[in-house]
């Protein structure tokens, strides 16, 4: 038996994880291959034409699971890892929307509610029930797995917090589980000794590190000479104190992470700038960004915004992002030499 | 204090209650093109279309004097709940210091709800503050009561526009009435102008009922949905909406245990579907055409503002809606590119599809039963 698991969403957030829930209850999973053109056409036909990408190329991976014959599909409905903040409703709403898309998915659909208080998963056991009927899995096992998946789960964030991207996080984690995090720390600051600009990206995880929909931006900025940070990389307690003093946060967990990722940015000294990628038609963002595009000049620090669709231009993203990271370098160079002068 | 608040639907309501509260109202004006034009200069280019009306409408109210906005707000998942966070953030931004006085839940924040009532109250008695809202609340049920004769006679009338001009009459009216008695003589009044109206007669099988389902403020205010209940009027077929501002105002006061109101019927209906509450109205829309499907009506309009997160959802949805319970569906997504004569070419083809539809079913039950329908249903 083989359950699929669609590459997209918050794969990229919960991967290790749900892989290793499976992987210890003995399931087999199957995860569907890097988004491509079939994935994107597939989830463009079948979704409404208004709908954000990331849905979009959602609905695209699970028909490319579907196509390769797997016997279930990993659909979970994502409605709180926090209290008194939800998901996006399209994150609520997602296993409604696949199923009556598709109605001959229905019995295939794994949708466990996601419904926790803290971003670990595996605090609520409630939500892996639905695993225990199904699979015939004791609450023993099933809670042991939950234990397993947690520890391989909270490395994973530990590398993330790290400085690590995503895809390195993850691999580290999966493969190396043992190893200290001290030695990489140090070895990452080597690795960036050299890097003359520092730009924070804020971005969805889904975005970001699906090298289609954000046509590799990370990769490209790296190229650049430009080291990354991003929302993941920076320990909660931090992003608390950002909203420490706010009337009212935002009430999306990931969109409050990024808001307060965003006014980070703006006190960390080392952050030369700050690039805000989003989906077109993002509700959370078209909020969040507005928010964050008027403190800009309050603390004098570039922002960009990088909205990215079905449509968008390599050529596009490629120039604007090069001319922005010269004109952070232009920038620093000049304020170094204000200073001596 | 000069007090102003979003424009939505019947504003006689909101203004009465704030002057019956000894408060200076500025009302902020119908929503027009420049209202627009100013809210989405000044708002996120992504942020949805209500967001930016009452973007706008704020700009005009301020011009008018006004010192303090008085609006509700909310804890998510849907934008909306956000809305004055964002406004007070623009308008700071445009050097305007404006107070807003925010209405969250009462079963959320008991106590910033109540600081909030002591705010507005300003030094009023209590009873005289339950007095008002018991009027208020009245005063809600009978418009909404008038309005839905309204949105059955536009369809019939013989002088177009009549119907629309006694129906600004009557708010005039109420807005006029301060005590209990005066409301009453104005709904007489009122209904006997409904009555007055010519209307011509149509057989039953010409007779057709659409119901508007969608986001709220989308669904509720006619000025930014291009007048879609007139147009549907003009066109003969008769209007039910989804929300009338008395069971939305029902439906949030009741504390959960009592709570029997229309509403959750609707979203009792809505469940196959959606199973919980995804934010907005996505649940209500989805189980309001469940309902109108139920009720035989012959189609439905599905508002919504452009990229709008919870409508997205049910809008997704809606093809399985439609062919489960065999009603025709039309969804508009609204925003500030409004394009007049492409709406009403589709909503024209649609009452086209619908008319044609009826006509077939008709004709099947005709040749079962073996007798013609009973004609002429309109009243007068």
């Amino acid at each position: 038996m083989k359950i699929g698991i669609p590459r997209a969403l918050l794969y990229h957030y919960y991967y290790p994880f749900w892989k290793t829930y499976f992987d210890s209850l003995g399931i087999e999973t199957v995860v569907s291959s890097p988004t491509n053109k079939w994935i994107m056409d597939k989830g463009i036909k079948y979704s409404v034409p208004e709908i954000c990408v990331p849905i979009k190329v959602y609905l695209g991976h699970v028909l490319e699971l579907i196509d390769r014959g797997v016997d279930y599909i990993f659909v979970p409905r994502f409605v709180s890892i926090q209290k008194g903040q939800f998901f996006c409703p399209k994150f609520m709403g997602l296993p409604d929307i696949i199923r009556h898309t598709f109605p001959e998915m229905e019995p295939v659909m794994l949708s466990p509610y996601v419904e926790s208080t803290t971003d670990d998963l595996a605090t609520s056991l409630k939500q892996y029930q639905i695993f225990e009927d199904k699979f015939g899995i004791t609450r023993s096992d099933n809670r042991k797995a939950l234990k397993k998946a947690e520890t391989v789960w909270k490395l994973f964030r530990e590398y993330s917090l790290n400085g690590y991207d995503i895809p390195e996080a993850t691999q580290k984690a999966m493969s190396e589980g043992c190893q200290t995090i001290g030695d990489y720390k140090r070895s990452l600051d080597d690795k960036y000794e050299y890097a003359e600009v520092t730009i924070g990206v804020l971005g969805y995880v889904y975005n970001i590190y699906d090298s289609v929909i954000s046509l590799d931006i990370v990769n490209r900025l790296k190229e650049m000479g430009v080291r990354i940070k991003t929302f993941e990389m920076i320990d909660d307690e931090t992003l608390k104190k950002q909203l420490a003093n706010m009337p009212k946060t935002l009430f999306w967990t990931f969109s409050d992470k990024l808001f307060a990722a965003g006014n980070h940015f703006y006190h960390d000294p080392d952050v030369d700038g700050i690039i805000h990628v989003t989906a077109f038609g993002c509700g959370p963002d078209s909020m969040l960004g507005k928010l964050l595009e008027l403190d800009s000049t309050k603390f004098e620090k570039p922002f960009m915004t990088v909205r990215i669709d079905e449509h968008s231009g390599e050529n596009h993203l490629q120039t604007r992002a090069e001319a922005f990271v010269d004109m952070l370098k232009r920038r620093k160079r000049k304020l170094k030499k204000g200073a001596l002068a | 204090m000069k007090v102003t608040f979003p424009y939505m639907g019947t504003t006689v309501v909101y203004k009465k209650l704030l002057e019956m509260l000894g408060h200076d109202v500025i009302l902020p004006p119908k929503p027009t093109r420049k209202t627009i034009d100013i809210g989405v200069k000044y708002s996120p280019e992504f942020a949805c279309f209500p967001l930016k009306v009452i973007m706008g409408s704020y700009f005009e109210a301020i011009q008018k004097g006004a010192e303090v906005i008085v609006t509700s707000g909310g804890n998510g998942p849907c934008r909306a709940g956000f809305y004055e966070r964002v406004h007070q953030r623009i308008l700071e931004s445009e050097g305007h210091d404006i107070d807003f006085i925010v209405f969250d839940s009462m079963f959320r924040d008991p106590q910033t709800f109540y600081r909030n009532i002591e705010r507005l109250r300003d030094g009023t008695p209590w009873h005289k503050v339950l007095k008002s809202l018991l009027l208020i609340y009245d005063m809600i049920g009978k418009l909404d009561h008038l309005e839905k004769e309204v949105q059955r006679i536009r369809a019939y009338e013989k002088n177009r526009g009549e119907t629309t001009r006694i129906w600004e009459a009557i708010q005039k009216d109420f807005d006029q009435a301060y005590t209990s008695h005066t409301m009453k003589s104005a709904f007489k009044k009122g209904k006997e102008k409904l009555q007055s109206i010519p209307v011509k007669h149509v057989d039953k099988e010409d007779c057709i009922k659409i119901g508007i389902v969608g986001e709220i403020y989308v669904v509720m205010e006619d000025s930014i949905n291009m007048k879609m209940e007139q147009l549907l009027n003009s066109l003969g077929a008769e209007v039910e909406r989804s929300q009338y501002l008395s069971q939305w105002v029902t439906y949030n006061m009741l504390p959960k245990w009592i709570n029997w109101t229309h509403e959750k019927a609707v979203l009792k209906k809505g469940e196959p579907y959606i199973p919980i509450l995804i934010g907005g109205h996505a649940k209500q829309s989805v189980g309001q055409i469940v309902d109108y499907g139920q009720r035989d009506f012959d189609g439905v309009v599905h508002l919504m503002p452009f990229g709008c997160l919870p409508e997205l959802v049910s809008q997704s949805i809606v093809p399985k809606i439609s062919e489960d319970y065999n009603i025709p569906v039309l969804t508009i997504s609204l925003d500030e590119q409004t394009g007049i004569a492409n709406n009403q070419t589709r909503v024209e083809a649609f009452l086209d599809l619908v008319r044609g539809k009826r006509k077939q079913r008709l004709n099947k039950e005709e040749k079962m039963v073996g007798k013609k329908p009973e004609s002429y249903c309109t009243s007068g």
